[in-house]
């Protein structure tokens, strides 16, 4: 009895330090893993973490002359400053204004579109078609800006010079046409990428639904109404609420550069994220564009928390965590 | 034969007229994707008089005049695209080499402090500190500023949602059973992401490295908001310094001479166009050829946001 005791304690003992031999070798092999961690770690801290404590200069008088950690607190000051402005009222209201008519108008033609292709699939053309609708997404700002001031320069541009002729319109002095011409921008450049992910579940579609539908008499439309649009329902619930959790949100370049930063157009394309480029380098006011900015980062961590609830919800495959 | 017969488009009464509706629709909406491209690209073969009506599809005058202007500038004009070359070159490569040494430890389901880490990425995509103060941190903090850095590091470099994408793929795509086996045969981890998982997962670093490359072309903000110097511009730094100026000397009394002065010495309304399209010529190259990775990466990268 008393000999399988010291014989368990001893095997328990070796055991042990198996174990604590075992742990060493672990962190010994793990330590190529860390080291390959490391880069991404240094950069995660660069680009991420140490711009969170940034958040903090919203709530200082930054004066670089003294240096910033030196730069007295103001508590909400900067906060106040900014929304008894008109900036703020017009900022926020443009940003969701956009995306609110965007958001739903992107919707209806993305599956629009996918619809469409999904129905000219098997010939040829579409293979040309695909690519060229998707193309405008891989234009930068800056060349945008350049299409567009082709059409709508003053004095050459195609509008004015050809359907304008006798009442050439001041397009970048006139904010009340911006909101058509972004649309319609944003549209060229957003339509056709956004199909591609409807286009993705069409395909995925069993097609014998379509072929029993089609013994039964559907039409096309009835097959579109009955089949198609209830399967995609997921994937459009989803694709909404994730951009609910972008509402704060704009594109910089398209509400920037496409307008070509002018002043005059501020009361239809100022958006936060303009704002925030505004205040930091062109007027200087480093207090107004930290509140800006974090009043953004702050909303849009609240609103991606709560649309990916909704998301884990509906379809927790799709939910980013 | 029976195979054509099943790829043959069978329609019944009344699915004929949906089927043309549909392909004439889809067939102006590409024209709507075209047009402006077609436009850009003949304003810069037009002769620059024939501008003077206007912008026009068809010129009333072809001319090569915009593409000479730019070999006369073309100092400037190459340097300018050398450097985006190199940018985009070096910020893909590392780009994808830190993206993807980040994600082979995540990928490993017996490294204990992964899913701590995991969260650490994870954090990064729900929340950030504002664009105010990734600048003060970047110029105030890292100094920046007027550097080649200014377009490789600020928010190109990794990305959480690359990570994840790298790490799924890892994770369905290549079974633990090889890397066991790799490291029984006493294969070391340098080996195992080096001769394993980075050739195994080829498909989506393409499509993540395709991605990068096309935002490190396209990258302008950095020279918005970090460079002024215009030995350091990219050639779509170039481009909008190109616009500004278009826009200064709108909104200048021409009649000041040292306005007009400068507008003599300005690129003509061709040429801008030209310097367009010069900086979109090898996105509409190589796009043809990668259109299909593209297209997958746009219905990966739509969904998981």
């Amino acid at each position: 009895m008393s000999e399988k005791k010291t014989r368990s304690t001893e095997f328990d003992d070796v055991l042990k330090e198996q174990k604590k031999e075992q742990r060493r070798e672990k962190f010994k092999n793990d330590f190529p893993l860390y080291l390959m961690m490391l880069p991404g770690m240094l950069y995660l801290i660069a680009n991420n973490y140490l711009p969170m404590f940034g958040i903090l200069l919203a709530f200082k008088r930054v004066n670089y002359s003294i240096g910033i950690f030196k730069s007295p607190w103001v508590g909400l000051d900067n906060f106040e400053y900014l929304f008894k402005t008109k900036d703020a009222f017009i900022m926020i209201r443009n940003t969701l204004a956009y995306n609110a008519v965007w958001i739903i108008m992107d919707l209806c033609l993305a599956v629009f579109i996918a619809l469409c292709m999904n129905e000219i699939a098997q010939r040829r053309i579409a293979k040309v078609i695909q690519p060229i609708i998707c193309f405008p997404s891989m234009v930068s700002a800056v060349i945008l800006s350049f299409l567009v001031y082709a059409f709508l320069s003053q004095s050459y541009g195609y509008l004015n010079t050809v359907f304008f002729k006798d009442n050439p319109i001041a397009w970048y002095n006139t904010a009340k046409y911006w909101p058509f011409i972004l649309t319609i921008v944003h549209i060229w450049q957003s339509a056709g990428q956004s199909s591609v992910i409807y286009m993705a579940s069409i395909g995925g579609i069993d097609k014998s639904l379509y072929e029993s539908a089609r013994i039964d008499g559907a039409t096309k439309l009835e097959q579109i109404r009955y089949i198609t649009l209830p399967l995609l329902k997921p994937m459009i619930t989803m694709m909404l609420l994730l951009s609910i959790g972008r509402i704060f949100n704009s594109d910089f370049g398209l509400f920037y550069q496409v307008p070509l930063g002018n002043g005059m157009l501020y009361e239809t394309t100022q958006t936060i994220d303009t704002f925030v480029y505004r205040a930091l380098m062109v007027s200087n006011n480093v207090g107004q564009s930290s509140a800006a900015s974090v009043f953004q980062a702050v909303i849009g961590f609240f609103l991606v928390l709560f649309s990916n609830m909704l998301v884990r919800k509906i379809n927790p495959e799709n939910s980013l965590f | 034969m029976a195979d054509k017969k099943k790829n043959k488009i069978v329609l019944m009464k009344g699915e004929a007229t949906f089927h043309y509706i549909a392909l004439v629709i889809m067939t102006l909406f590409m024209l709507f994707c075209i047009v402006p491209l077609v436009l850009m690209m003949t304003v810069s073969f037009s002769s620059e008089t024939s501008l003077v009506h206007g912008y026009r599809f068809i010129p009333e005058a072809w001319s090569l005049d915009a593409y000479a202007f730019m070999w006369a500038k073309r100092a400037t004009i190459a340097r300018a695209y050398g450097l985006t070359i190199v940018v985009t070159v070096i910020g893909t490569i590392a780009s994808l080499i830190i993206t993807s040494l980040f994600a082979y430890p995540l990928s490993r389901k017996d490294f204990k402090p992964r899913n701590v880490i995991a969260f650490i990425l994870f954090f990064t995509m729900l929340f950030n500190g504002g664009m105010t103060a990734s600048y003060i941190v970047w110029t105030r903090l890292f100094h920046i500023k007027n550097s080649l850095f200014a377009y490789l590091l600020p928010g190109a470099l990794m990305g959480g949602m690359n990570v994840m994408l790298v790490r799924n793929y890892f994770n369905a795509n290549i079974p633990y059973s090889i890397i066991e086996a790799a490291r029984l045969d006493g294969a070391h981890d340098w080996t195992i992401y080096s001769k394993i998982m980075v050739p195994l997962s080829k498909p989506i670093m393409t499509t993540i490295g395709l991605f990068s490359a096309l935002g490190y072309w396209n990258n302008w903000t950095a020279g918005l908001y970090y460079i002024g110097d215009p030995k350091l511009y990219t050639i779509q730094v170039y481009l909008k310094k190109l616009m500004d100026s278009i826009q200064f000397l709108k909104t200048t009394d021409l009649q000041d001479e040292a306005v007009l002065l400068a507008q003599r010495s300005l690129p003509t309304e061709s040429a801008r166009m030209a310097v367009a399209i010069i900086a979109l010529i090898p996105v509409l190259i190589v796009y043809p050829m990668v259109q299909k990775e593209l297209i997958k990466g746009m219905v990966i990268g739509g969904v998981k946001g």
